[in-house]
């Protein structure tokens, strides 16, 4: 097949979000997937760092620290991806003694990456756990999907691979990736610019005043603005009668 | 076959996709506010402000206010000042039943600075035509207005925000009062009157209100909306006014701490300690005609709802202290 039969980028998004099973097979071997997959998974992992950056601002990040932390998070997502992909590359190879090219696994892990594109939608208020819920079921549906129809795995295969993936992804953090997570949340600390003391589980014990009288500063801060008096509905009848009057 | 329905749900896709970065961006304003991004300054507006400042503050200087009630709107606002007349008659009403308090309702609880959507820096525009909107014709555009504060209501219910929205709350609230010569050491009661959305914005601040002032802190949740919060515990009573053909109470469902076998939430607590009271108010809906508000008399004869709700809400100031001389029906 050529080139110019592939798909577009929306175009593989979509059917990615679908988990349409002709797609991991159409752009396993293809450059152009090697490309689309960075871009999903870059764009996934923005959009999961933005839907990460409440304890950011928690710790009060000034603005532009606060786009720098979030690349340095974006970077770090993207390698968490290519750690899971050479997890499951190798877990592969050892369950199915198949030889497989780890272009084509990167490519098919990254296109099962679309659905954490909407992380950020965990922001929504009272709702973000039921997102986070079923975006992580999507996402653990899409890569067994990828797996079995990209890799030409079993099912089974294609569920053990993952959850074994898993497993030693969870290992693998705890020792040989753990001095490169340290580094790159060194780099986030940096990167803020202010301690990041505060994690999410704290907010309740948060307090913006530390002094019992500091209700006395509240008349310096007071800002008085002037706005505009609601206007009330106007009366069309009104208008029309006044109208007719000057006419007459 | 599959291209076609999916093409039906295209539009309806889009718009949750809209509403969803629409609510995702939310919680910056108030996270934003935290961090200081902002800036530090509570807001209020001086066009309306002043005039009732004058009116209502200079008596209680001569006399000392028996008692503070705060009125929080429900989600129609834009700003400090009502767009309902029937919650301006219902005001009305309630200060000339308790001349000896301070009435205050100038206060927007949908911002963490009190700031109006119509002095806001930058959509200040958008929201100036949404409100035209809803003036000038019932279109659908000035649901936006109630959709940003509903999202707001729901920021004051979410873990991860509420504490941060409540404690903004409570100072804009504090520094209301204290607009109106409230003096944190003294022992003057609060009440906040929470209509609709606002019962969650009212009980979610208690719990900051609780550690600056001595002052017993009552709420008063006018069919009001609300999740089990902490606040519930923190409050010195709760009053729930509930209306029987309030359909609006459904929302409830929806908040997994006021289902009746969650036996451990703070509002199933509260309500077994006695903290909390559920008040029937018979006949009653949501808002409208037939609503807690509603100033015109009814058919079958006999009190409007206003003068029944102000009545009730006369009687919980009053008795506050003493729950139990307070009709659980009316």
């Amino acid at each position: 097949m050529s080139d110019a039969a592939l798909p577009g980028f929306l175009e593989t998004l979509r059917l990615s979000l679908r988990l349409d099973p002709s797609i991991y097979g159409l752009l396993r071997d293809k450059t152009q997937g090697v490309y689309y997959a960075a871009l999903i998974v870059l764009l996934a992992g923005l959009s999961e760092s933005l839907g990460q950056s409440v304890v950011l601002l928690l710790n009060r990040v000034r603005p532009r620290r606060f786009v720098l932390a979030l690349s340095i998070t974006t970077v770090s997502n993207v390698f968490g991806y290519l750690l899971w992909s050479l997890t499951i590359w190798s877990v592969g190879i050892l369950l199915t003694q198949k030889e497989q090219d780890f272009r084509e696994v990167a490519v098919v892990v990254g296109l099962a990456y679309a659905p954490q594109i909407f992380a950020f939608f965990e922001l929504t208020p009272y709702l973000g756990n039921l997102i986070w819920g079923v975006l992580s079921l999507w996402s653990m549906l899409a890569i067994v999907v990828a797996l079995h129809y990209g890799l030409g795995l079993e099912p089974w295969q294609a569920l053990l691979v993952s959850a074994l993936g898993w497993v030693v992804m969870q290992a693998l953090r705890r020792t040989v990736g753990w001095p490169i997570l340290r580094l790159l949340s060194w780099l986030q600390h940096r990167a803020a610019g202010v301690p990041l003391t505060a994690r999410l589980e704290d907010v309740a014990r948060l307090r913006r005043h530390t002094l019992r009288n500091w209700y006395e500063q509240l008349e310096a801060r007071r800002r008085s603005v002037r706005l505009p008096p609601v206007r009330k509905k106007r009366r069309r009848m009104d208008g029309q009668t006044n109208h007719v009057h000057r006419l007459e | 076959m599959f291209t076609d329905w999916s093409d039906l749900l295209l539009l309806p896709l889009t718009a949750l996709i809209i509403f969803l970065f629409w609510a995702s961006l939310t919680p910056f304003e108030t996270l934003g506010w935290w961090a200081g991004w902002f800036g530090n300054a509570i807001y209020h507006d001086v066009s309306v402000s002043e005039a009732e400042t004058t009116s209502s503050s200079s008596e209680p200087r001569r006399r000392p206010a028996t008692a503070y009630v705060l009125f929080l709107s429900g989600i129609g606002r834009v700003s400090g000042q009502t767009l309902s007349y029937r919650e301006q008659e219902f005001l009305n009403r309630l200060r000339n039943r308790l001349p000896s308090a301070v009435v205050i309702d100038n206060i927007f609880p949908y911002s963490v600075n009190n700031l109006a959507l119509t002095g806001q820096p930058i959509f200040a525009g958008l929201w100036k035509w949404a409100l035209a909107r809803k003036l000038d014709g019932p279109a659908l555009a000035g649901y936006l207005i109630n959709i940003r504060n509903l999202l707001q209501v729901a920021i004051a219910a979410d873990k991860r925000y509420a504490p941060i929205y409540n404690q903004a709350m409570a100072e804009v609230m504090l520094d209301t009062v204290m607009r109106y010569h409230f003096d944190p050491k003294s022992s003057v009661p609060i009440f906040l009157i929470g209509y609709s959305g606002a019962g969650q914005i009212a009980i979610g601040a208690v719990t900051y209100l609780r550690e600056w002032t001595k002052a017993p802190i009552y709420v008063i949740s006018l069919g009001g909306i609300f999740s089990s919060d902490p606040g519930i515990l923190a409050a010195s009573h709760v009053f729930h006014l509930w209306g029987t053909r309030d359909q609006a109470q459904i929302w409830r469902f929806l908040m997994p701490g006021r289902w009746s076998w969650m036996a451990a939430s703070e509002w199933n607590r509260a309500l077994r300690q006695g903290r909390a009271t559920i008040i029937r108010m018979e006949g009653m809906g949501h808002t409208g005609r037939g609503g807690y508000l509603d100033h015109r008399p009814p058919a079958e004869g006999g009190p409007a709802n206003v003068d029944r709700t102000v009545e009730l809400v006369a009687t919980i100031i009053a008795y506050a202290d003493q729950p139990e001389r307070i009709p659980r029906t009316v």
